[in-house]
Protein backbone atom coordinates (compact mmCIF):
# COMPACT_ATOMS: atom_id res chain seq x y z
CA UNK A 1 0.00 0.00 0.00
CA UNK A 2 1.77 3.18 -1.09
CA UNK A 3 -0.70 6.40 -0.89
CA UNK A 4 0.97 8.90 -1.78
CA UNK A 5 4.49 10.40 -1.04
CA UNK A 6 5.42 11.55 2.48
CA UNK A 7 8.09 14.15 2.28
CA UNK A 8 7.59 15.98 5.11
CA UNK A 9 6.02 16.55 8.51
CA UNK A 10 2.77 18.13 7.25
CA UNK A 11 2.18 15.18 4.93
CA UNK A 12 2.17 12.94 7.73
CA UNK A 13 -0.13 15.50 10.06
CA UNK A 14 -2.67 15.42 7.17
CA UNK A 15 -2.80 11.94 6.79
CA UNK A 16 -6.24 10.06 8.37
CA UNK A 17 -4.43 6.82 8.44
CA UNK A 18 -1.34 8.25 10.00
CA UNK A 19 -3.13 10.09 13.02
CA UNK A 20 -5.12 6.52 13.43
CA UNK A 21 -1.72 4.51 13.77
CA UNK A 22 -0.55 7.94 15.93
CA UNK A 23 -3.10 7.64 18.15
CA UNK A 24 -3.11 4.14 18.35
CA UNK A 25 -6.85 3.81 17.84
CA UNK A 26 -7.16 2.17 14.98
CA UNK A 27 -4.92 -1.32 15.07
CA UNK A 28 -6.02 -2.25 11.65
CA UNK A 29 -3.51 0.74 9.89
CA UNK A 30 -0.84 -0.47 12.55
CA UNK A 31 0.69 -3.29 10.07
CA UNK A 32 0.55 -0.79 7.21
CA UNK A 33 2.43 1.87 8.96
CA UNK A 34 4.94 -0.66 10.38
CA UNK A 35 5.83 -1.95 7.13
CA UNK A 36 6.18 1.45 5.72
CA UNK A 37 8.50 2.26 8.27
CA UNK A 38 10.24 -0.73 7.68
CA UNK A 39 10.46 0.11 4.22
CA UNK A 40 11.48 4.02 4.12
CA UNK A 41 13.93 3.93 6.80
CA UNK A 42 15.59 7.13 6.41
CA UNK A 43 12.01 8.79 6.85
CA UNK A 44 11.68 7.25 10.38
CA UNK A 45 13.38 10.28 12.12
CA UNK A 46 10.35 12.43 10.40
CA UNK A 47 7.32 9.45 11.27
CA UNK A 48 8.31 9.71 14.79
CA UNK A 49 8.07 13.67 15.05
CA UNK A 50 4.89 13.92 13.02
CA UNK A 51 4.13 10.91 16.17
CA UNK A 52 5.06 13.00 19.10
CA UNK A 53 3.05 15.66 17.28
CA UNK A 54 -0.16 14.12 16.97
CA UNK A 55 0.00 12.39 20.36
CA UNK A 56 0.91 15.44 22.18
CA UNK A 57 0.58 16.08 26.22
CA UNK A 58 -2.42 15.41 28.15
CA UNK A 59 -4.24 17.74 29.95
CA UNK A 60 -6.75 17.50 32.62
CA UNK A 61 -8.91 19.83 31.05
CA UNK A 62 -11.03 22.03 34.28
CA UNK A 63 -14.08 23.38 32.67
CA UNK A 64 -16.95 25.36 34.71
CA UNK A 65 -19.68 23.53 35.92
CA UNK A 66 -23.10 23.20 33.58
CA UNK A 67 -24.80 24.92 35.76
CA UNK A 68 -22.46 27.88 35.91
CA UNK A 69 -23.17 27.38 31.73
CA UNK A 70 -26.71 27.80 32.25
CA UNK A 71 -26.39 30.48 34.72
CA UNK A 72 -24.13 32.67 32.62
CA UNK A 73 -26.65 31.63 29.46
CA UNK A 74 -29.44 33.12 30.98
CA UNK A 75 -27.58 36.20 32.49
CA UNK A 76 -26.93 36.56 28.64
CA UNK A 77 -30.52 35.91 27.29
CA UNK A 78 -31.94 38.84 29.61
CA UNK A 79 -29.69 41.40 28.37
CA UNK A 80 -30.83 40.21 24.45
CA UNK A 81 -34.42 40.34 25.76
CA UNK A 82 -34.50 43.76 27.28
CA UNK A 83 -32.41 45.30 24.43
CA UNK A 84 -34.93 43.43 22.13
CA UNK A 85 -38.23 44.20 23.88
CA UNK A 86 -40.04 46.36 21.05
CA UNK A 87 -40.01 44.20 18.46
CA UNK A 88 -41.80 40.51 19.15
CA UNK A 89 -40.58 38.46 16.34
CA UNK A 90 -41.99 35.03 16.41
CA UNK A 91 -39.61 32.12 15.90
CA UNK A 92 -39.89 31.54 12.28
CA UNK A 93 -41.12 27.27 11.73
CA UNK A 94 -39.54 25.67 8.85
CA UNK A 95 -36.32 24.24 8.62
CA UNK A 96 -34.34 26.31 10.77
CA UNK A 97 -35.62 24.66 13.55
CA UNK A 98 -34.96 21.18 12.68
CA UNK A 99 -31.25 22.34 11.79
CA UNK A 100 -30.67 23.89 14.97
CA UNK A 101 -31.51 20.29 16.40
CA UNK A 102 -29.71 18.20 13.99
CA UNK A 103 -26.89 20.40 14.35
CA UNK A 104 -26.61 20.06 18.16
CA UNK A 105 -26.99 16.49 18.37
CA UNK A 106 -24.20 16.83 16.09
CA UNK A 107 -22.28 17.87 18.03
CA UNK A 108 -21.78 15.20 20.51
CA UNK A 109 -20.36 12.97 17.57
CA UNK A 110 -19.46 10.18 19.61
CA UNK A 111 -15.87 9.07 18.02
CA UNK A 112 -17.31 5.43 17.47
CA UNK A 113 -16.16 1.98 18.25
CA UNK A 114 -13.11 0.26 16.97
CA UNK A 115 -12.42 -3.43 15.76
CA UNK A 116 -9.10 -5.56 16.33
CA UNK A 117 -7.83 -7.72 13.79
CA UNK A 118 -6.16 -10.50 14.07
CA UNK A 119 -6.02 -11.68 10.67
CA UNK A 120 -2.04 -11.00 10.03
CA UNK A 121 -2.17 -11.60 5.83
CA UNK A 122 -5.44 -9.65 5.88
CA UNK A 123 -5.29 -5.76 5.83
CA UNK A 124 -8.09 -3.84 6.97
CA UNK A 125 -9.03 0.24 6.92
CA UNK A 126 -11.70 1.33 8.83
CA UNK A 127 -12.98 4.67 9.28
CA UNK A 128 -15.56 5.58 12.05
CA UNK A 129 -18.72 7.96 11.58
CA UNK A 130 -18.00 11.17 10.18
CA UNK A 131 -14.44 10.25 8.66
CA UNK A 132 -13.56 9.34 5.29
CA UNK A 133 -10.60 7.80 4.13
CA UNK A 134 -8.36 8.22 0.68
CA UNK A 135 -6.41 5.08 -0.16
CA UNK A 136 -4.23 3.95 -2.79
CA UNK A 137 -4.06 0.41 -3.58
CA UNK A 138 -0.82 -1.68 -4.17
CA UNK A 139 -1.98 -1.76 -7.81
CA UNK A 140 -2.98 2.00 -8.16
CA UNK A 141 -6.47 1.97 -8.30
CA UNK A 142 -7.95 4.50 -5.21
CA UNK A 143 -10.42 4.17 -3.16
CA UNK A 144 -12.63 6.90 -1.00
CA UNK A 145 -14.06 5.04 1.97
CA UNK A 146 -17.14 7.06 3.06
CA UNK A 147 -17.57 6.89 6.98
CA UNK A 148 -18.27 4.16 9.29
CA UNK A 149 -17.21 2.01 6.51
CA UNK A 150 -14.24 -0.63 6.18
CA UNK A 151 -12.62 -2.31 3.59
CA UNK A 152 -10.16 -5.39 3.62
CA UNK A 153 -8.05 -7.57 1.41
CA UNK A 154 -5.54 -9.81 1.49
CA UNK A 155 -1.97 -8.28 1.35
CA UNK A 156 -1.14 -11.27 -1.75
CA UNK A 157 -4.21 -10.12 -3.97
CA UNK A 158 -4.95 -6.50 -3.56
CA UNK A 159 -7.50 -6.65 -6.37
CA UNK A 160 -9.94 -8.75 -4.37
CA UNK A 161 -11.91 -6.43 -1.64
CA UNK A 162 -14.75 -7.18 0.85
CA UNK A 163 -16.59 -4.20 1.82
CA UNK A 164 -19.31 -2.51 4.59
CA UNK A 165 -20.82 0.71 4.34
CA UNK A 166 -19.66 2.32 1.04
CA UNK A 167 -16.84 3.49 -0.76
CA UNK A 168 -16.11 5.11 -4.25
CA UNK A 169 -13.41 3.08 -6.78
CA UNK A 170 -11.21 4.17 -9.53
CA UNK A 171 -9.80 0.91 -10.76
CA UNK A 172 -6.74 0.75 -12.65
CA UNK A 173 -6.20 -0.72 -15.92
CA UNK A 174 -4.01 -3.91 -16.15
CA UNK A 175 -3.77 -3.46 -19.78
CA UNK A 176 -0.65 -6.36 -19.60
CA UNK A 177 -2.57 -8.93 -17.27
CA UNK A 178 -6.02 -8.14 -17.80
CA UNK A 179 -6.27 -8.83 -13.97
CA UNK A 180 -9.76 -8.08 -12.57
CA UNK A 181 -10.48 -6.02 -10.13
CA UNK A 182 -13.56 -7.72 -7.40
CA UNK A 183 -15.79 -6.01 -4.90
CA UNK A 184 -17.49 -8.40 -2.79
CA UNK A 185 -20.32 -7.35 -0.28
CA UNK A 186 -23.03 -9.36 1.31
CA UNK A 187 -25.44 -9.10 -1.34
CA UNK A 188 -23.25 -9.58 -4.67
CA UNK A 189 -19.67 -8.75 -6.21
CA UNK A 190 -18.67 -6.84 -8.86
CA UNK A 191 -16.51 -7.90 -11.38
CA UNK A 192 -14.16 -4.63 -12.81
CA UNK A 193 -11.23 -3.77 -15.53
CA UNK A 194 -10.76 -0.72 -15.25
CA UNK A 195 -13.34 2.00 -14.16
CA UNK A 196 -14.75 4.15 -11.30
CA UNK A 197 -17.98 2.83 -9.30
CA UNK A 198 -19.47 3.99 -6.08
CA UNK A 199 -20.36 0.75 -3.73
CA UNK A 200 -22.61 1.43 -0.83
CA UNK A 201 -23.66 -1.52 1.58
CA UNK A 202 -26.16 0.23 4.25
CA UNK A 203 -29.40 -0.59 5.46
CA UNK A 204 -29.59 -4.16 4.20
CA UNK A 205 -28.72 -3.90 0.42
CA UNK A 206 -25.88 -3.14 -1.92
CA UNK A 207 -26.03 -0.59 -3.95
CA UNK A 208 -24.05 -0.10 -7.39
CA UNK A 209 -23.65 3.05 -9.25
CA UNK A 210 -21.29 3.33 -12.37
CA UNK A 211 -19.55 6.58 -13.22
CA UNK A 212 -17.21 5.34 -16.08
CA UNK A 213 -16.64 2.23 -17.92
CA UNK A 214 -18.20 -0.93 -17.10
CA UNK A 215 -18.58 -3.32 -15.02
CA UNK A 216 -20.73 -6.77 -14.30
CA UNK A 217 -22.59 -8.15 -11.13
CA UNK A 218 -22.94 -10.96 -9.63
CA UNK A 219 -25.94 -11.25 -7.73
CA UNK A 220 -26.22 -13.58 -4.26
CA UNK A 221 -28.93 -15.62 -6.03
CA UNK A 222 -26.49 -15.96 -9.38
CA UNK A 223 -28.45 -13.82 -11.59
CA UNK A 224 -25.66 -10.96 -13.19
CA UNK A 225 -26.34 -8.24 -14.86
CA UNK A 226 -24.01 -5.53 -17.13
CA UNK A 227 -24.32 -2.48 -16.13
CA UNK A 228 -23.50 1.30 -18.40
CA UNK A 229 -22.21 4.85 -17.24
CA UNK A 230 -25.01 6.14 -15.37
CA UNK A 231 -26.60 3.01 -14.46
CA UNK A 232 -27.85 2.76 -10.75
CA UNK A 233 -28.47 -0.86 -9.51
CA UNK A 234 -29.71 -1.29 -5.81
CA UNK A 235 -29.95 -4.89 -4.78
CA UNK A 236 -30.77 -7.18 -1.63
CA UNK A 237 -30.33 -10.79 -0.86
CA UNK A 238 -31.95 -11.24 1.87
CA UNK A 239 -35.25 -10.12 -0.29
CA UNK A 240 -33.45 -12.11 -3.25
CA UNK A 241 -34.91 -8.59 -5.12
CA UNK A 242 -33.94 -5.84 -7.21
CA UNK A 243 -35.05 -3.23 -5.64
CA UNK A 244 -34.21 -0.25 -7.51
CA UNK A 245 -32.54 0.07 -11.55
CA UNK A 246 -32.36 2.94 -13.43
CA UNK A 247 -30.28 5.34 -15.05
CA UNK A 248 -29.47 8.52 -14.07
CA UNK A 249 -28.99 12.02 -15.59
CA UNK A 250 -27.68 14.06 -13.11
CA UNK A 251 -24.89 11.81 -11.26
CA UNK A 252 -23.72 14.30 -8.34
CA UNK A 253 -25.45 13.43 -5.56
CA UNK A 254 -24.67 9.63 -5.70
CA UNK A 255 -20.60 10.36 -5.57
CA UNK A 256 -20.41 13.65 -4.09
CA UNK A 257 -19.92 12.42 -0.64
CA UNK A 258 -16.60 11.81 -1.87
CA UNK A 259 -15.57 15.28 -2.00
CA UNK A 260 -16.63 15.87 1.08
CA UNK A 261 -20.03 16.82 0.51
CA UNK A 262 -23.48 15.62 0.32
CA UNK A 263 -26.12 16.86 -2.19
CA UNK A 264 -29.61 16.43 -1.91
CA UNK A 265 -31.51 16.36 -5.39
CA UNK A 266 -35.33 16.34 -4.58
CA UNK A 267 -34.92 14.42 -1.90
CA UNK A 268 -37.48 14.41 1.02
CA UNK A 269 -36.17 16.05 4.59
CA UNK A 270 -36.16 12.00 5.94
CA UNK A 271 -33.99 10.66 3.02
CA UNK A 272 -31.55 13.91 3.79
CA UNK A 273 -31.74 13.63 7.47
CA UNK A 274 -31.02 9.33 6.76
CA UNK A 275 -27.96 10.36 5.07
CA UNK A 276 -26.99 12.77 7.81
CA UNK A 277 -27.88 9.73 10.82
CA UNK A 278 -25.69 7.28 8.23
CA UNK A 279 -22.81 9.72 8.37
CA UNK A 280 -22.54 10.65 11.97
CA UNK A 281 -23.90 8.07 13.26
CA UNK A 282 -26.71 10.41 14.78
CA UNK A 283 -30.72 9.86 15.33
CA UNK A 284 -32.87 12.18 14.14
CA UNK A 285 -36.76 12.40 16.00
CA UNK A 286 -38.99 14.69 14.24
CA UNK A 287 -40.84 16.75 16.28
CA UNK A 288 -43.52 17.24 13.48
CA UNK A 289 -44.21 14.07 11.51
CA UNK A 290 -45.49 16.20 8.34
CA UNK A 291 -42.14 17.94 8.16
CA UNK A 292 -40.63 14.15 7.39
CA UNK A 293 -42.13 13.88 3.91
CA UNK A 294 -41.68 17.03 3.02
CA UNK A 295 -39.42 17.57 -0.22
CA UNK A 296 -36.49 20.02 -0.50
CA UNK A 297 -37.03 21.93 -3.29
CA UNK A 298 -33.62 23.11 -4.37
CA UNK A 299 -30.43 21.04 -4.56
CA UNK A 300 -28.53 21.44 -1.56
CA UNK A 301 -24.97 20.91 -0.56
CA UNK A 302 -23.80 19.77 2.94
CA UNK A 303 -20.76 20.19 3.70
CA UNK A 304 -19.25 16.80 5.86
CA UNK B 1 -15.89 14.90 10.86
CA UNK B 2 -16.12 19.18 10.97
CA UNK B 3 -18.10 21.36 10.02
CA UNK B 4 -21.81 20.15 9.87
CA UNK B 5 -22.60 21.55 12.76
CA UNK B 6 -20.76 24.83 12.85
CA UNK B 7 -21.99 25.77 9.02
CA UNK B 8 -25.74 25.52 10.29
CA UNK B 9 -25.74 27.16 13.96
CA UNK B 10 -23.94 29.84 12.50
CA UNK B 11 -25.68 30.42 9.46
CA UNK B 12 -29.10 29.98 11.86
CA UNK B 13 -28.01 32.67 13.95
CA UNK B 14 -27.51 35.24 11.50
CA UNK B 15 -31.32 34.48 10.95
CA UNK B 16 -31.87 35.37 14.42
CA UNK B 17 -32.04 31.91 15.98
CA UNK B 18 -31.68 32.16 19.59
CA UNK B 19 -31.69 28.77 19.97
CA UNK B 20 -28.57 28.18 17.74
CA UNK B 21 -27.50 31.34 19.52
CA UNK B 22 -28.00 29.18 22.79
CA UNK B 23 -26.28 25.96 21.52
CA UNK B 24 -23.03 27.96 20.45
CA UNK B 25 -22.84 29.74 24.14
CA UNK B 26 -22.67 26.30 25.58
CA UNK B 27 -20.60 24.54 23.57
CA UNK B 28 -17.83 27.36 23.64
CA UNK B 29 -18.29 28.90 26.74
CA UNK B 30 -16.44 26.71 28.66
CA UNK B 31 -13.25 26.41 26.28
CA UNK B 32 -13.23 29.96 25.85
CA UNK B 33 -13.68 30.36 29.86
CA UNK B 34 -10.49 28.61 29.90
CA UNK B 35 -8.65 30.54 27.42
CA UNK B 36 -9.67 34.09 29.06
CA UNK B 37 -8.65 32.72 32.58
CA UNK B 38 -5.41 31.64 30.95
CA UNK B 39 -4.68 34.62 29.66
CA UNK B 40 -5.76 37.00 32.17
CA UNK B 41 -5.43 35.15 35.42
CA UNK B 42 -9.09 36.62 36.63
CA UNK B 43 -12.25 34.75 36.82
CA UNK B 44 -14.55 37.59 37.53
CA UNK B 45 -12.46 39.82 34.26
CA UNK B 46 -13.41 36.65 32.16
CA UNK B 47 -16.84 36.32 32.87
CA UNK B 48 -17.73 39.89 32.23
CA UNK B 49 -15.82 40.22 29.18
CA UNK B 50 -17.25 36.73 28.05
CA UNK B 51 -20.54 38.12 28.38
CA UNK B 52 -19.97 41.40 26.58
CA UNK B 53 -18.42 39.32 23.66
CA UNK B 54 -21.28 37.21 23.12
CA UNK B 55 -23.86 39.97 23.61
CA UNK B 56 -21.90 41.61 21.26
CA UNK B 57 -21.77 38.76 18.74
CA UNK B 58 -25.67 38.63 18.88
CA UNK B 59 -26.31 42.37 18.51
CA UNK B 60 -24.02 42.34 15.53
CA UNK B 61 -25.26 39.02 14.15
CA UNK B 62 -26.52 40.56 10.39
CA UNK B 63 -23.21 42.08 9.81
CA UNK B 64 -21.36 38.71 10.55
CA UNK B 65 -19.24 37.19 7.70
CA UNK B 66 -20.08 33.68 6.98
CA UNK B 67 -18.38 30.78 8.38
CA UNK B 68 -17.37 27.60 8.16
CA UNK B 69 -15.55 26.91 11.43
CA UNK B 70 -16.43 29.15 14.04
CA UNK B 71 -13.39 28.18 16.47
CA UNK B 72 -10.78 30.32 15.17
CA UNK B 73 -13.01 32.90 14.36
CA UNK B 74 -14.53 33.27 18.57
CA UNK B 75 -11.04 32.40 19.91
CA UNK B 76 -9.22 35.35 18.28
CA UNK B 77 -11.97 37.90 18.43
CA UNK B 78 -11.91 37.19 22.16
CA UNK B 79 -8.34 37.18 22.40
CA UNK B 80 -8.83 41.17 21.11
CA UNK B 81 -11.75 42.44 22.94
CA UNK B 82 -10.11 40.69 26.27
CA UNK B 83 -6.30 42.34 25.48
CA UNK B 84 -8.39 45.63 24.50
CA UNK B 85 -9.97 45.47 27.97
CA UNK B 86 -6.87 44.48 30.20
CA UNK B 87 -5.28 47.17 28.25
CA UNK B 88 -7.72 49.50 29.02
CA UNK B 89 -7.47 48.59 32.78
CA UNK B 90 -4.14 48.35 32.89
CA UNK B 91 -3.59 52.49 32.05
CA UNK B 92 -3.99 53.52 35.87
CA UNK B 93 -2.07 51.05 37.13
CA UNK B 94 0.35 51.51 34.09
CA UNK B 95 1.85 48.44 32.88
CA UNK B 96 4.09 47.77 29.99
CA UNK B 97 2.32 48.11 27.28
CA UNK B 98 4.75 45.82 25.18
CA UNK B 99 4.19 43.17 27.48
CA UNK B 100 0.46 43.23 27.75
CA UNK B 101 0.52 42.34 23.99
CA UNK B 102 1.89 38.72 23.84
CA UNK B 103 -0.12 36.36 25.73
CA UNK B 104 1.64 34.68 28.28
CA UNK B 105 0.21 31.16 29.41
CA UNK B 106 1.28 29.16 32.14
CA UNK B 107 0.30 25.38 33.57
CA UNK B 108 -0.44 24.18 37.07
CA UNK B 109 0.47 21.01 38.51
CA UNK B 110 -3.59 19.89 38.74
CA UNK B 111 -3.89 20.32 34.95
CA UNK B 112 -1.36 18.14 33.76
CA UNK B 113 -2.21 14.21 33.55
CA UNK B 114 -0.25 12.11 35.73
CA UNK B 115 -0.31 9.71 32.54
CA UNK B 116 1.46 10.90 29.59
CA UNK B 117 1.01 8.48 26.27
CA UNK B 118 4.93 10.02 25.18
CA UNK B 119 7.26 8.03 27.40
CA UNK B 120 9.91 11.15 27.55
CA UNK B 121 7.19 13.23 29.36
CA UNK B 122 6.45 10.78 32.25
CA UNK B 123 8.89 13.24 34.47
CA UNK B 124 8.24 15.32 37.05
CA UNK B 125 9.96 18.52 35.91
CA UNK B 126 8.13 18.49 33.03
CA UNK B 127 5.38 21.11 34.29
CA UNK B 128 8.15 23.43 35.29
CA UNK B 129 9.84 22.40 31.74
CA UNK B 130 6.44 23.59 29.94
CA UNK B 131 6.30 26.71 31.64
CA UNK B 132 9.47 27.72 30.62
CA UNK B 133 9.38 27.34 27.06
CA UNK B 134 8.76 30.77 25.10
CA UNK B 135 5.91 32.21 25.03
CA UNK B 136 4.33 31.54 21.25
CA UNK B 137 5.44 27.99 21.94
CA UNK B 138 3.49 27.83 25.45
CA UNK B 139 0.26 29.20 23.57
CA UNK B 140 0.36 26.73 20.45
CA UNK B 141 0.76 24.11 22.08
CA UNK B 142 -2.19 25.15 25.01
CA UNK B 143 -4.27 25.74 21.56
CA UNK B 144 -3.32 22.36 20.93
CA UNK B 145 -3.43 20.22 23.35
CA UNK B 146 -5.71 21.86 26.37
CA UNK B 147 -8.38 23.69 23.77
CA UNK B 148 -8.08 20.84 21.07
CA UNK B 149 -7.95 22.97 18.22
CA UNK B 150 -6.69 22.12 14.76
CA UNK B 151 -3.56 23.61 13.14
CA UNK B 152 -5.13 25.53 10.86
CA UNK B 153 -7.52 27.12 13.28
CA UNK B 154 -4.56 28.00 15.84
CA UNK B 155 -3.08 29.39 12.56
CA UNK B 156 -5.58 31.79 12.32
CA UNK B 157 -5.97 32.57 16.03
CA UNK B 158 -2.18 33.11 16.04
CA UNK B 159 -2.21 35.08 12.97
CA UNK B 160 0.60 33.08 11.30
CA UNK B 161 0.81 30.17 8.70
CA UNK B 162 0.12 26.76 9.01
CA UNK B 163 3.47 25.89 8.45
CA UNK B 164 4.70 28.24 11.49
CA UNK B 165 2.51 27.01 13.97
CA UNK B 166 3.17 23.21 12.99
CA UNK B 167 6.93 24.53 13.40
CA UNK B 168 6.64 26.17 16.88
CA UNK B 169 4.76 23.15 18.08
CA UNK B 170 7.51 20.98 16.62
CA UNK B 171 10.24 23.00 18.50
CA UNK B 172 8.30 23.10 21.93
CA UNK B 173 7.70 19.27 21.73
CA UNK B 174 11.46 18.89 20.98
CA UNK B 175 12.67 21.51 23.47
CA UNK B 176 10.49 19.33 26.21
CA UNK B 177 12.52 16.24 25.11
CA UNK B 178 15.87 17.38 24.76
CA UNK B 179 15.61 19.38 28.07
CA UNK B 180 14.16 16.60 29.69
CA UNK B 181 16.64 13.56 28.43
CA UNK B 182 19.12 15.75 30.22
CA UNK B 183 16.97 16.14 33.83
CA UNK B 184 17.36 12.44 33.13
CA UNK B 185 20.63 11.86 32.89
CA UNK B 186 21.28 14.11 35.96
CA UNK B 187 19.53 12.53 38.49
CA UNK B 188 20.18 9.49 37.38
Amino acid sequence: MIKKNYNTIEDFLNDTSFINWAKENKLSDASFWEDWIANNPEKKAMVYDAKEIVVGIQFKKTAPSKEKISLEWEKLEKKINKKSRPIFKRQKPGYSRYIAIAASIALFISLGAYLMNNNFSKTTHKTTYGEFLNLTLKDGSKVTLNSNSSISYYKNNPRKVWLTGEAFFEVDKKETTQAKFWVLTGDLSVEVYGTSFNVDTKHQKTDVFLEEGAIFLAFKNGQKAKMKPGNFISYSSKKNLILEQRSLVNTSHKTSWKNGTIVFENSTLSNAIKRIEDTYGLTAVFKDKKAATRSLLESYQLPI
Amino acid sequence: MKNLSDHFIWKALKEGDLKAFSVLFKTYYPMLYNYGLKISKNPSLTEDTLQDFFLYIYEHKENLSDLETIAPYLFSSYRRHLLKTMKKKSKTIAIDEMEKTIVDVNFSPEELMTHQENETFKNKNILHLLNNLPKRQKEAIYLKYYSGLKTSDIASVMEVNYQSVVNTIHKALKNLREVAAIHQLFNS
